[in-house]
């Protein structure tokens, strides 16, 4: 299938400071596509390009073959839901659901009969004359999305829609939205820099960092093969530890002061790496055991911090050689100040080796 | 103990506050009504029965609702065009064109005066050019009226609607784009009603302001009456029975406004999701040419807005008896000011406007801050009576308070709390001190809600006492709320016309008072000068209050 939303090498400064660089994505029609990233990576400057609300400096947004990057945000028809609503407070349910089809020159008494139908995709149906300050906060961002949804969009934008719920409303809200959506079938770009919220509603999950796109792919594979340091730090737990390659598989660990307090394990190099490099691992805590310091290939280090999570825990272990790693095992099987050792499983979630980053290679 | 050392304290400002505000208002109605002596409805009945009341009546009403409609015509596009595009020289002009509602009224009357009037700079001009042999127009009636109140009164408008613009979240203009609504459709279906209220809000000021003016309607009026002017002249003819009737009745009328601006206050447009998101751009103009053109037109009007002030300046400078028949005065010099200077009986009333005007402030300040500290600490039916008396004053004209306190304190009744204080050097200040008290007050209440009540807690939590938690956490937090409330108050109390009319006497003649006689003896220049002297002294106190308020 032809993508439906193509972005070409979006480029976008602010005054003389880069938002983004080159961004490209696909977005297959129907498809759920979520911009992940921390604050300031330029996801919401990428929905907003979008939108049409910004003009991007260089690049092309194509939908469904059309070229409408020139074309201001009114012409585009697409619909979007705004991080704190933007509901018209001056206009009932019905009135802010129906603004789009009046734009559009929707006859009166067309007008009517549409609010009637959407309002029930996002369970509002018997809202219409409500005002909407009388509201609760997810019922209006729900008005928001059937206001977005009413005049048929070809697209919807999603700008952090969670973002100012109470954390009480925010998951109940999230799985409305995201039913809504399905069920109307309709292609979105979703903006967020919940991990956790982006897995849940996205086909697929692109992660931005400091203007560039990181990883485009399926939450799995951002979390059991991130592409780069940030990915793997982002997405999920994990700890770092930093190495040396002495074979094309295999990652010798610690300094080699401390002979005898190093381990070689088994890891998956990402990118170009040749032997006897210096690298950076990246470990899932669930790919960590302890065990009995004395075990062969094992870490060793003192257990400084536990975090009991119930049907698990997280045990922070500071090592001899000088770093801290992220451990999950059963519950009560250790306390803090336990002399412990830590060995990898590799069948349980591999090691990723990953080139220094730059500033730390000089 | 000191609960109870607090009370009395709060009693005795209500008392206080009742004896200034409430008590001449309420002996003003009850002489109307011929009491203490014999009940009579006489003096109401004949003027109901009165023709010229009735007509004064109607023309302070059509004349407001007409200055309302003017200001907001060249109000409300300024504040579209100032607050919605960007073009050179906006900010400063910006403020600029705010100007004139910081500037006494008597002032801008007068200057208005010396551009338009017969002898003005536009008459003369229009005089010489088609080679007449006499002024082309007279400058009075209702028509001069409401171009001085148009001219003064559209800063409301401006005002309130670049507030009001500012106010609104960008993304509700993004979310009307993106469901298809183009500029003009975003205008009308999603500005124009977001600055509903607003505009509601500048017309029942504008409205009010209108009911009150005085020194356009007794400069220009001549025969046209309006109930301000026919109350002086009512008091004036010795009619004190009448001029209490008529107080009475435009007393009602402005209560009746107050009663309308509360119902109208904003609660329709509050914002929906908590979070208030930030104030649209603005519309940058990329095309050459309407970047010009917008800016030629923004400059041109704030030129022409700001033309009457330029010609007190240039009058000013004009020496007595110099300009007679040329189109432009011959001779510029400063002989008006050393005149002022030199001249002790002409520095006089200077001397007296500023400590009249400085001890009102202060008292209003003291007041207006004690007044609003109990009201916000205590509530309920204390703190909604204080309130109350800090915003009536303000929302009545001044010549209603003149007539009041002329009343009250002409009389000794030390028993009644009636002492004779018309005639003394103390009524004029105390007259300043009750029009001001809604400006400290008000400004003192809003600064205290705006408070965190957490921040005097955490000082009493640290072991300070009410004394130091108000000077060294309450004082200084409020400090912009009170200097702002205190810039403005003086400069109401400092060119305040209105009420000295009534109430001063030759010691105590304020600038204003002297403005009138320097005119009525045809001594222009020295009248510019007074009018200038004015004029810096409120637009420094007024910028002061700006930066204040931005701080």
């Amino acid at each position: 299938m032809p993508p439906f939303l193509s972005l070409n090498r979006l480029q976008k400064s602010f005054a003389d400071h880069t938002v983004l660089r080159e961004i490209s994505l696909e977005v297959e029609p129907g498809e759920v596509l979520v911009l992940l990233g921390p604050s300031g990576s330029g996801k919401t400057t990428l929905l907003r390009l979008i939108a049409g609300f910004e003009q991007p400096d260089e690049g092309q947004i194509l939908v469904a073959n059309e070229d409408v990057t020139p074309l201001p945000p009114e012409k585009r028809n697409f619909g979007m839901v705004f991080q704190h609503y933007a509901l018209f407070p001056h206009l009932s349910v019905a009135g802010n659901v129906a603004f789009g089809l009046e734009s559009r020159r929707v006859p009166r008494e067309e007008r009517l009969p549409r609010v009637t139908e959407v309002l029930p995709l996002v369970d509002l149906e018997g809202f219409e004359d409500r005002r909407v300050q009388e509201i609760s906060g997810g019922q209006q961002q729900r008005v928001a999305l059937a206001r977005a949804l009413a005049p048929d969009p070809r697209l919807m934008l999603l700008d952090e829609p969670l973002s100012n719920l109470d954390p009480s409303l925010r998951e109940r809200t999230r799985r409305e939205l995201k039913s809504a959506i399905r069920r109307v079938g309709i292609t979105a770009v979703w903006v967020t820099h919940e991990q956790e919220e982006a897995f849940d509603v996205g086909d697929r999950v692109a992660l931005l960092n400091e203007g560039r796109l990181e990883q485009v792919g399926i939450p799995e594979e951002l979390y059991l093969e991130p592409q780069s340091l940030f990915v793997a730090g982002f997405v999920g737990r994990a700890s770092t530890l930093k190495g040396r390659l002495v074979a094309g598989d295999r990652v010798r660990l610690g300094d080699e002061r401390f002979v005898g307090q190093g381990a070689t394990w088994p890891v998956q190099t990402v990118g170009d790496l040749a032997v006897g490099q210096d690298v950076v691992v990246s470990l899932r805590p669930e790919g960590l055991e302890l065990v009995e310091a004395e075990q062969p290939e094992a870490l060793v280090g003192e257990i400084v911090e536990r975090q009991y999570r119930g049907e698990v825990t997280y045990y922070q272990v500071s090592l001899e050689m000088g770093q801290e790693l992220l451990v999950v095992g059963e519950s009560d099987r250790a306390a803090t100040g336990t002399h412990v050792g830590v060995v990898h499983r590799q069948s349980k979630r591999p090691a990723r080796a990953f080139p220094l980053p730059a500033e730390e290679t000089e | 103990m000191s609960r109870r050392r607090q009370s009395i304290g709060g009693a005795t400002l209500v008392l206080v506050l009742v004896w200034l505000v409430g008590y001449p208002l309420l002996i003003t109605l009850l002489e109307a009504l011929g009491l203490p002596g014999a009940f009579s409805l006489a003096p109401f009945l004949e003027f109901v029965g009165r023709a010229d009341e009735w007509r004064a009546l109607w023309q302070s009403l059509w004349i407001s609702a007409a200055s309302v409609v003017l200001a907001g015509l060249v109000g409300v596009p300024l504040g579209l065009v100032f607050e919605g595009t960007e073009f050179p020289g906006r900010r400063t002009l910006g403020a600029l064109i705010a100007l004139p509602v910081a500037l006494p009224p008597l002032v801008g009357v007068i200057a208005f005066l010396f551009l338009y009037g017969e002898s003005g700079f536009v008459s003369r001009a229009v005089q010489t050019v088609l080679g007449l042999d006499k002024a082309p127009w007279r400058l009075s009636g209702p028509v001069a009226i409401l171009l001085v109140h148009a001219y003064s009164m559209y800063v409301y408008f401006y005002l309130f609607t670049r507030a009001a613009l500012v106010r609104i979240d960008a993304s509700v203009l993004e979310a009307a784009a993106s469901l298809g609504a183009g500029r003009r459709r975003r205008f009308v279906r999603v500005t124009l009603p977001l600055l509903g209220p607003a505009l509601v809000g500048a017309a029942l000021l504008t409205f009010m302001t209108s009911l009150a003016s005085f020194s356009a309607p007794y400069i220009f009026g001549g025969g046209f009456r309006v109930m301000t002017t026919q109350i002086v002249a009512s008091k004036l003819n010795g009619q004190i029975a009448m001029a209490q009737v008529e107080t009475v009745t435009l007393a009602l009328l402005a209560l009746l406004g107050l009663w309308a601006m509360r119902r109208a206050e904003p609660g329709r447009t509050a914002v929906v999701g908590g979070v208030r998101g930030i104030a649209p751009i603005r519309r940058q103009l990329r095309r050459p040419a309407v970047r010009l053109g917008v800016a030629a037109l923004g400059w041109g009007l704030a030129l022409l807005l700001l033309l009457p002030h330029l010609t007190l300046l240039v009058i000013s400078f004009v020496p007595p008896g110099t300009w007679t028949t040329e189109a432009v005065p011959p001779v510029l010099n400063g002989s008006n000011y050393r005149s002022l200077a030199s001249t002790p009986e002409r520095l006089r009333p200077v001397l007296n406007s500023l400590w009249m005007a400085t001890a009102a402030t202060l008292g209003a300040i003291v007041l207006g801050l004690s007044a609003a500290r109990i009201s916000v600490k205590r509530g309920g039916r204390l703190g909604g009576l204080l309130e109350i008396l800090l915003s009536v004053p303000w929302a009545l004209p001044g010549t209603v308070f003149a007539i009041a306190l002329a009343t009250a304190f002409s009389v000794s009744r030390p028993e009644l709390g009636r002492f004779v204080l018309v005639g003394t050097p103390w009524i004029l200040p105390m007259a300043y001190l009750v029009r001001s008290l809604p400006l400290t007050g008000r400004s003192s209440l809003a600064g205290l809600r705006q408070m965190d009540p957490s921040l005097e807690e955490a000082a009493a939590s640290l072991g300070a006492g009410r004394l130091r938690r108000i000077w060294r956490v309450t004082l200084p937090l409020l400090r912009p709320a009170i200097l702002a409330g205190a810039s403005l108050a003086f400069i109401t109390a400092l060119g305040d016309f209105v009420t000295s009319v009534v109430l001063y006497t030759y010691d105590t003649r304020p600038i204003s008072i002297e403005i009138l006689s320097s005119l009525r003896l045809q001594d222009t220049g020295v009248a510019a000068v007074y009018g200038v002297l004015l004029m810096l002294v409120s637009a420094t106190a007024f910028l002061l209050w700006g930066r204040e308020r931005k701080a």
